[in-house]
């Protein structure tokens, strides 16, 4: 069994920006990229405000082609896939492709190709509808658009799970590499939620703020004036591969991921328990997976939901587990500042803390002026990033109704 | 423009494809690797475009330019 698994490189495609530095330097500043959703009249819906990407086309190496094949979540995809390949500086051509797994998160699909398609479906009858709808959509098509692309063909999997897909795929990626059934992993996620039905149902769930007036303002976890997350778009993937292959190759370790704990909560379809136990059961669990104590934590990465119960719980798991040093854990919720990918948001919440641990600076949380009572006695990071060497890490990804995700990561 | 051009000119908007990628004398799968699914999409254009009823395998991806233009040809009259 191999223990620790090596990120060797990675891709990010997010609101805050394209490929790491433009990404880091939004981060490191506490840029909020949260704006108005202008690409349609967004106004009808409760909660219109997102983290949008706006320059895709200019990064894209793939052909206008495919492109109209594709949903944007596959173009988000397959622009981190290339990203997090050169950043690993793996050729391809030296590779077995048998030997390459591809593990991805998604929750809600391909719905701006969908919902396109939909419409000819209903004015122009079933010739109106593209034959590449039903390969366009599926939650699973980022993953085959991947492989297709370069060629990949060993064992791989794409989780839906909510807003811990990424974070779950990541989690089987480990487990699968840890038994040397591959040689590397291309893992994370990708979520495209701002399209007119996308939209909605992120909107259904009452889940999201409707503090449309103030978009940079509106997410705003664990304070009393909370009103739900802002959802956003975008792709964080990762290369993993075992520490001896990475030291083989020569290559650099950014960080590693030392462990994987997940749990349900089973008690409510949308909500999670505000009592948080199976969360800190979660936790536990990655903690022992990795054989850490609690006191060696040097900073968790909340998942930060902004709702009443999600908040609560996750606080509560945090000082069921941490006990007395619950309030000295620096905690934060980075991805205040450009939306929360759902099936995505996870895996960049693992690149968050691999820079994290790069530059020694724990990223804030944005909004959070006033500390809901309930939520008080944690270490949150806000105002400034935090200066802090960070050398090992736990990152929470929760979805709907208590799917509770949480890795531990460890800096190279 | 000839039956011909204009199959051209479906294909090459369809796919969105230089006109030069689209070679005399070879298959569509030769010369532009078209897939089963992009073949279903270049039937339904060739229908709307020409006002005629192509059924599954008259127009397939080991056929040329030429080949489709005539069987568009043979239906016309």
């Amino acid at each position: 069994m191999i223990k620790k698994i090596a990120i060797t490189g990675f891709g990010i495609v997010a609101p805050s920006g394209i490929d790491k530095k433009a990404f880091w330097a939004n981060i490191k500043a506490g840029r909020s990229a949260i704006k108005k959703i202008e690409r349609y009249d967004s106004s009808l819906y409760p909660s219109h405000i997102g983290g949008q990407i706006h320059d895709l086309d200019a990064y894209s190496h793939v052909s206008s082609r495919l492109l109209q094949k594709i949903d944007p979540f596959s173009h988000m995809a397959l622009i981190a896939s290339e990203l997090a390949l050169k950043d690993a500086g793996i050729d391809l051509d030296k590779e077995n492709l048998n030997n390459i797994g591809i593990f991805m998160g998604n929750a809600l699909g391909g719905w701006l190709y969908g919902e396109t398609e939909l419409r000819d479906l209903y004015i122009e009858g079933r010739e109106g509808v593209s034959p590449y709808m039903a390969s366009a959509w599926f939650p699973a098509a980022p993953q085959g658009q991947v492989s297709i692309y370069y060629g990949i063909k060993g064992y791989s999997k794409t989780i839906v799970s909510d807003r811990a897909s990424s974070l779950m795929a990541i989690g089987h990626a480990i487990k699968v590499l840890s038994k040397d059934k591959l040689d590397f992993i291309i893992a994370g996620g990708m979520e495209a939620p701002l399209s007119p039905y996308g939209l909605l149902c992120c909107n259904t769930n009452g889940d999201l703020s409707t503090d449309n007036e103030h978009p940079e303002g509106a997410y705003k976890p664990f304070d009393k004036d909370r009103d739900g997350f802002v959802a956003g778009e975008g792709a964080g993937l990762m290369i993993l591969e075992s520490e001896q292959r990475a030291a083989k190759r020569g290559k650099k370790v950014l960080a590693y991921i030392t462990g994987y704990g997940t749990s349900c909560d089973g008690v409510d379809r949308i909500k999670p328990n505000p009592d948080g136990k199976e969360l800190a059961r979660a936790i536990r669990l990655a903690l022992e997976d990795a054989q850490y104590k609690p006191q060696e934590i040097d900073y968790i990465s909340l998942d930060g939901a902004a709702t009443r119960e999600g908040d609560i719980g996750e606080v509560a798991a945090i000082k069921e587990v941490f006990g007395p040093r619950a309030k000295e854990i620096p905690v934060s919720v980075p991805k205040t500042m450009f939306g929360n990918l759902l099936g995505a948001s996870g895996a960049v919440d693992m690149i968050v803390t691999m820079m994290a641990m790069e530059h020694s600076l724990i990223p804030q949380t944005l909004n959070l002026k006033d500390v809901d009572p309930q939520c008080a006695g944690l270490n949150f990071v806000v105002g400034k990033p935090m200066e802090k060497e960070v050398k090992k890490a736990l990152v929470i990804s929760r979805g709907r109704g208590g799917i509770n995700a949480v890795l531990a990561m460890e800096k190279a | 423009m000839d039956t011909k051009a204009k199959v051209k000119d479906v294909i090459v908007n369809l796919l969105k494809v230089k006109p030069e990628e689209l070679k005399e004398g070879q298959t569509l799968e030769q010369c532009l690797g078209v897939d089963s699914t992009e073949m279903v999409e270049i039937c339904i254009a060739l229908q709307k475009e020409f006002g005629v009823q192509i059924q599954e395998k008259e127009v397939a991806k080991y056929h040329s330019l030429d080949q489709i233009a005539q069987v568009i040809e043979a239906k016309k009259i």
